[in-house]
């Protein structure tokens, strides 16, 4: 293989390449600094380049030695503290032997002591190191402490090594305290090793020994270090140096991460505690100004409590008042009960920040956009750079200060947690954590949290993005910066020391340069006349600093910040002060640039530094908490959980200011995860946040997209929601508002969230889940409905239209949403099935409920359920079971509306009903449906009709005459009442006859009504299409508009709507095809005007074959005037029963059984063909016609006459209505021209006997023959009059 | 002093090392956030393929089960 070569400005630029190729990423980011890979340089040496840099002064490359084997130290020191903060008890998970006679107990002690020697092995380490740290702290205190040395200067960095020292031994001391699981263990392993007998030499014993009192010793770290001290003269001079070094540092904000500001305080409350002994007082150091308490007290007041290690906090304040001289009158501020300290008030920086976030925010997006959106040629000038520099300080700062306000509330939280009194949410049994973590925080407080945590993670991610900008620019600055100062600035005092031989100062300000000048060319300017003391010639001596993108190395700026540092030392006790040697103007110049180094190594280590200021991991940890459960709990449950409780108060409040946050808190797993892979290295605490996480991130992915699913639903819901009803609504105080708009979208638009290093597609998984909750919403519509009669239907189709749109307006953020009909069809069971549940129900609840309980009523064109009798088996349907609110309507108000908005359409079923039922079933549903009701009627009239219509034509008379007009109309009365008095008094007649009949009626209605609404629906579809088609509504004409001109501008308007011009114009010839016979379909629909009613008329005429509805043919071959055999006769008998009049308390026929028993009468003889004959004679029209002729009312055996006429003129007006659209249906499909072929038979008019008798002399012919050759083209087709209802 | 100029070019040259290192350190910075923003990309264009997939992998099996009206399932 061979090795390409590339050559550098090749590499660099293919590089630059990189920033042109688009990578377009459309999800808005509402989650902190998304990376996969982390990229941090570090070029922190710890000192290691010390030797070279000779030319510095010699001492403080001797400094540096002792740096960096101090730092070492530290070092070393903090894993020591995580290796006690981590310690889990180990001995409670291991058997202890019960007896000393139990024969494994050598075993047993044999694995503990296995078991347990690596751990212990770690305390005699620590124990070891302790005491070295002690020694070694303790030499270096000594020698600083030298009468002679004291004299001299200690330079800031060497008071803060002592600081951190310092430090260190606090948080060490107190770790060691709080582990008792660390004694339990050591004591179980000793147990186990002096029983084993594994410890033989007697420094071994002696060793074990001294641990064992090292640890059962509170406080020990801490009183050998004050014991050890103790012994060295003026040691407090040095310990009040490093504290007061502290309190500069903390009040000037010379610090940048949280820990180190926390640290400051730390170190300044532990050291006042080792000043204070017997032999000296910090109170009179105090009086000699050596330390300044009142501004300590301050500190103490404003910092109650800080973080110590991880969920251990320490009120600093508290090491001075354990201490033996402590006066509380010099702690006014801290001693004072009653005000809270301000760390403790989140609320009250809460609009600070949002100040500064905002301001910040505005300034950093001028710069990234330039950034992003301009190419520049030039480099950037220094003004510019140093711009940038400072703006990425400010940024820092910013960070830094708002993570430290959200670590010292939680400090605080922690060490003052909450009981029941003050917050009545607390119970009486609440553990310890949770009375410092769940109820410790009012909402505010956590809304406060929230929102300031997301602003530190969204300023993270913007600075972030920005970071080769501002290193870049960072590094040229300070480049710019140091060598300008040293080549420069540095020449004047340089002159001034050599002209008055001052040759310290000198020294120092040539190592300055010589450490750290970068001269142009490589070659310091010869013959600078500063050098020699000499003032620049009248042209100026002109030095050229070069440009560079790199800053000092951290030993060489560490070298010229302490070189420079012992020129300005100002030490009151120390004689050989430099400063009075140096102008002051000089002075301040170098002052000023101390000062500002002081942040360069943060800068430089720019990537570092912010993330270390943004780290909010210790939210998480909690071993102190556990520690003190003893063992009675193995890990806190998520309630109890900081990242937790703050995204779970989003969720359970739906802020919707806050829901663009949700992720922030989250990101707290994503710190915590990265501090125990990276500083505690733990792989059992990375994997008890990643089970957290596991746990919380289903919980919120479940309550989000439930949430989601309701705010939807209840949009949707509002949408539809009847407007006249909410206004009545309003009038009665009852408000229904919109459900206040969330910005669910945004979090709807994350395709990739990263959670520990997972990337996860939120839209997925909401989507996954929301898929089933609209199939479920969809089931339980259709079960509710299945729960119900056929009334619920409109109600059905209303949950439906809800869903509709609530999947409408998911889909737009949600596209990988199922369709919607598509999973109507799966609730339905209506992909594997032919026919779906809302079918089979529909069909169930017309046979066992509609067909035989409902009454119809031609007025009001509905059906109302029979009063008092019901003639079938009552109906047993499966009650819904209880449903939450967004499966129905979204939420207990919406659902309580519109229970009551359908309740309306419970009492009958009528055009709304039928509207729906046909929009559910659609073409397929309404043909089955229909055929199943079909087949009911072919058994009703096949089956209980037909046997009903067997019996009572034998109890008919055979033959029933007119009466004559003369008897009167009650004698008419009389008369039939008489003849037809088996039919009268038939039992099952009313019940279970004219039932059967109103169930074929009600059918026949049914397929009517259906077939209506269906009409209504599909001229609601074509005039949809209408446009789409070229189909224009007649246009308003104006007198001189030429219509055709008008039709043709609109035409030419929506062209671009006519889909078959357009398609024929752009398509495909398959796509052409299909829009051709779309349209044909469509336009067919709208003229052939098929009717399914008229099917179904002619489908039962097939089932009236049988002879019995016809009766043998009438025997004067003509038609049957007297006799009884048609079935036209036995329905005027029926009729003449249903038209007596009923006493009170009883049911007239109409209420039973409502029209549909008309329905079925007219419908069968109108099928039989027997309208004619029915009509002309039927008893009662003959007993209507004799009463209105002679208009006389009697009772008439118990009927009385009037009532009982009145009667029979209403079912006369229904029958003739009914015939009428009968008639309509069943002629509906001829038009004028194509009449059916009816064959009429002429009759010769009867002979009348006298007649007959007088001709036969005359002819012979016979009467046939001759009126047959008269009359034969009579027989012909004939155009059928109209029919005309009988009109009296 | 010779020898001491000898210390100001070693001082020199590590000015000019150094630099270099920070040019190459910033060239794998930015390849490193390149990468992040490839990443993010990728995975945002994999997710909306993914969902097209998924999507359409639920029209087969709902148009399978349509079709073969659950013999296949039976």
């Amino acid at each position: 293989m061979s090795v390409e070569k590339v050559s550098l400005p090749d590499a660099l630029s293919n590089v630059d390449v990189l920033d042109e190729l688009p990578l377009p990423d459309h999800q808005p980011c509402i989650e902190a600094q998304p990376c996969s890979i982390v990229y941090q340089a570090n070029f922190d040496t710890n000192f290691e380049d010390r030797n070279g840099f000779v030319t510095g002064i010699a001492k403080y490359i001797e400094e540096a030695t002792v740096h960096a084997g101090l730092n070492d130290l530290l070092e070393e020191g903090n894993e020591h503290a995580v290796m006690l903060y981590t310690w889990r008890c180990c001995s409670r998970a291991i058997p202890q032997p019960k007896s000393n006679e139990q024969p494994n107990r050598v075993e047993i002690y044999e694995k503990t002591v296995e078991v347990l020697a690596p751990e212990v092995n770690k305390l005699l380490n620590f124990m070891r190191f302790q005491r070295t740290a002690i020694e070694r702290f303790c030499m270096e205190v000594k020698r600083l402490c030298h009468a002679e040395k004291r004299k001299d200067f200690v330079s800031e960095a060497y008071l803060l090594t002592l600081g951190k020292f310092i430090n260190m031994f606090a948080i060490l001391d107190e770790l060691k305290n709080m582990k008792s699981s660390v004694k339990n263990d050591y004591s179980t392993y000793r147990r186990a090793a002096q029983f084993l007998k594994v410890m033989s030499d007697s420094q071994a014993l002696q060793e074990s020994q001294n641990l064992s009192m090292f640890l059962a010793t509170q406080n020990k770290i801490r009183d050998n270090l004050k014991e050890n001290l103790e012994k060295i003269p003026n040691y407090e001079d040095l310990l009040a140096d490093v504290v007061n070094i502290c309190v500069t540092m903390f009040d000037s904000k010379m610090y940048l991460t949280p820990s180190e500001k926390h640290m400051l305080v730390k170190v300044i409350g532990f050291a006042l505690y080792l000043i204070d002994t017997q032999n000296c007082n910090i109170y009179k150091l105090d009086q000699k100004k050596k330390i300044r308490l009142e501004k300590i007290d301050r500190i103490f007041k404003n910092l109650e409590v800080v973080p110590l290690f991880g969920d251990m906090q320490i009120a600093p304040f508290n090491y001075v008042k354990r201490s033996k001289q402590f006066d509380q009158s010099k702690w006014p501020l801290c001693s004072a009960t009653g005000t809270l300290s301000s760390q403790a008030d989140l609320n009250k920086y809460l609009p600070q920040i949002r100040d500064d976030h905002i301001k910040y925010i505005s300034e950093l997006a001028r710069y990234s956009n330039e950034v992003t959106t301009t190419f520049k040629e030039a480099p950037r000038t220094d003004t510019e750079n140093e711009e940038i520099s400072e703006l990425a300080l400010r940024g820092l700062q910013l960070l830094s200060e708002w993570t430290s306000v959200v670590s010292e509330l939680y400090s605080w939280k922690l060490l003052h947690p909450t009981d029941q009194h003050q917050n009545k949410d607390c119970p009486v049994d609440a553990e310890e954590y949770e009375r410092a973590t769940r109820y410790n925080y009012t909402d505010e407080e956590k809304f406060a949290l929230i929102e300031v945590i997301a602003m530190i993670k969204g300023l993270q991610v913007l600075m972030a993005r920005m970071e080769t900008v501002f290193t870049e620019a960072i590094r040229r600055n300070i480049y710019a910066k140091m060598q300008t100062f040293v080549q420069n600035t540095l020449r004047e005092p340089l002159r001034k020391a050599v002209k008055n031989k001052k040759d310290l100062i000198r020294s120092i300000l040539v190592s300055v340069r010589e450490t750290c000048a970068d001269w142009i060319r490589g070659y310091k300017p010869e013959d600078d006349p500063a050098m020699k003391g000499k003032k620049d010639p009248d042209t100026g001596f002109d030095i050229k600093v070069p440009k560079r993108n790199v800053g000092p190395s951290s030993t060489q700026l560490y070298m010229v910040r302490t070189m420079l540092e012992s020129l300005i030392a100002d030490k009151s006790c120390a004689k050989r002060t430099l400063r009075k040697d140096i102008d002051g103007q000089y002075l301040i110049a170098i002052d000023q640039f101390h000062k500002n180094s002081f942040y360069w190594n943060f800068l430089l280590n720019f990537s570092e530094s912010l993330q270390q200021c943004c780290d909010l991991s210790q939210l998480w940890y909690r071993e102190f908490y556990l520690e003190m459960t003893m063992g009675k709990r193995i890990q806190f449950p998520i309630e109890m959980s900081m990242p937790w409780i703050l995204t779970d108060h989003i969720l359970k409040t739906k802020e919707p200011s806050m829901m663009e946050y949700v992720l922030y808190p989250l990101d707290l797993y994503n710190d915590s995860a990265h501090y125990a892979l990276t500083v505690f290295r733990k792989q059992f605490l990375y994997d008890e946040v990643e089970a957290e996480v596991n746990l919380c991130f289903d919980q919120f992915v479940y309550k989000l997209s439930e949430q989601i699913f309701m705010y939807y639903k209840q949009l949707a819901a509002s949408i539809l929601l009847d407007k006249r009803f909410k206004e009545e609504c309003q009038a009665q105080e009852t408000y229904f508002a919109y459900p206040r708009a969330n910005r669910y979208e945004t979090l709807m638009k994350q395709r990739h969230v990263q959670l520990l290093g997972r990337s996860i597609d939120l839209n997925k998984l909401i989507t996954q889940r929301i898929n089933v909750d609209l199939l479920r919403s969809l089931e339980l519509a259709i079960t509710k409905f299945q729960g119900g009669d056929l009334t619920g239907i409109v109600e059905l189709d209303g949950i439906l239209s809800v869903n509709r749109l609530t999947h409408k307006l998911l889909k737009k953020c949600l596209n990988g949403l199922d369709d919607f009909e598509w999973m109507l069809r799966e609730a339905n069971h209506n992909i594997l099935a032919p026919y779906g549940r809302i079918t089979l129900h529909v069909f169930c609840e017309l046979n066992y409920d509609f067909l035989p309980n409902y009454c119809y009523n031609a007025a009001t064109s509905r059906f109302v359920r029979s009063l008092g009798l019901s003639f079938a088996d009552p109906t047993h349907r499966e009650k819904p079971p209880q449903m939450a609110h967004h499966y129905l309507w979204g939420s207990k108000q919406l659902n309580l509306a519109y229970t009551n908005i359908f309740s309306q359409y419970t009492g009958f079923i009528g055009s709304p009903h039928l509207r729906a039922l046909v929009r559910l079933l659609g073409y397929q549903g309404i043909a089955v449906v229909m055929q199943e009701v079909l087949k009911v009627i072919k058994s009703l009239i096949t089956g209980g009709i037909y046997q009903f219509t067997k019996t009572l034509m034998d109890a008919m008379p055979k033959t029933c005459k007119m009466p004559l007009y003369d008897y009167g109309s009650p004698g008419i009365l009389g008369f039939y009442q008489e003849n037809l008095n088996d039919i009268v008094q038939y039992p099952d007649a009313k019940m279970d006859l004219f039932q059967h009949f109103r169930e074929v009626g009600n059918a026949l209605l049914f397929c009517l009504l259906v077939e209506q609404s269906l009409s209504q629906e599909e001229v609601c579809d074509l005039l949809h299409a209408a446009p789409f088609q070229n189909i224009f509504p007649r246009p308003y004409c104006k007198e001189g508009e030429k219509p055709e001109a008008k039709q043709k501008r609109l035409e030419a308007k929506y062209a671009a709507l006519h889909i078959i011009e357009n398609i024929e114009k752009y398509g495909t010839e398959k796509q052409r095809n299909l829009a051709r016979d779309g349209d044909l379909l469509t336009k067919e629909r709208l003229c052939c005007g098929l009717s399914i009613f008229e099917v179904i008329l002619n489908r039962i005429r097939e089932f009236l074959s049988d002879s019995i509805w016809t009766g043998p043919p009438p025997t004067n071959r003509v038609m049957n005037v007297e006799e009884c055999s048609e079935f036209h006769r036995l329905w005027s008998a029926l009729q003449f029963v249903y038209c007596i009049p009923v006493g009170e308390n009883e049911f007239t026929v109409e209420q039973l059984y409502g029209e549909g028993l008309n329905w079925a009468g007219c419908a069968i003889i109108v099928l039989l063909g027997q309208q004619r004959r029915f009509e002309a004679l039927d008893f009662c029209y003959h007993i209507l016609r004799v009463q209105r002729a002679d208009g006389k009312d009697e009772h008439v055996k118990g009927i009385h006459l009037k009532r009982m006429v009145d009667r029979i003129r209403r079912f006369q007006v229904l029958n003739s209505q009914i015939f009428a659209v009968l008639n309509k249906y069943l002629k509906a499909s001829y038009t004028d021209g194509d009449m059916p072929v009816e064959h009429v038979r002429c009759f010769q008019p009867p002979i009348h006997k006298s007649v007959a008798e007088a001709s036969v002399p005359t002819g012979t012919m016979t009467l046939d023959r001759n009126h047959s050759q008269y009359h034969r083209p009579d027989i012909r087709n004939m155009v059928q009059a109209p029919i005309h209802t009988p009109q009296y | 002093m010779p020898h001491r100029e000898d210390f100001q070019k070693q001082i020199q040259q590590d000015w000019a090392n150094r630099e270099y290192i920070e040019v190459i350190t910033g060239s794998i910075k930015r390849i490193a956030d390149f990468l992040n923003s490839f990443d993010l990309s990728c995975r945002s264009r994999l997710a909306m393929l993914n969902e097209r997939l998924t999507s359409l992998e639920r029209k087969i099996e709902y148009l399978e089960a349509w079709i073969s009206k659950g013999e296949a399932l039976a």
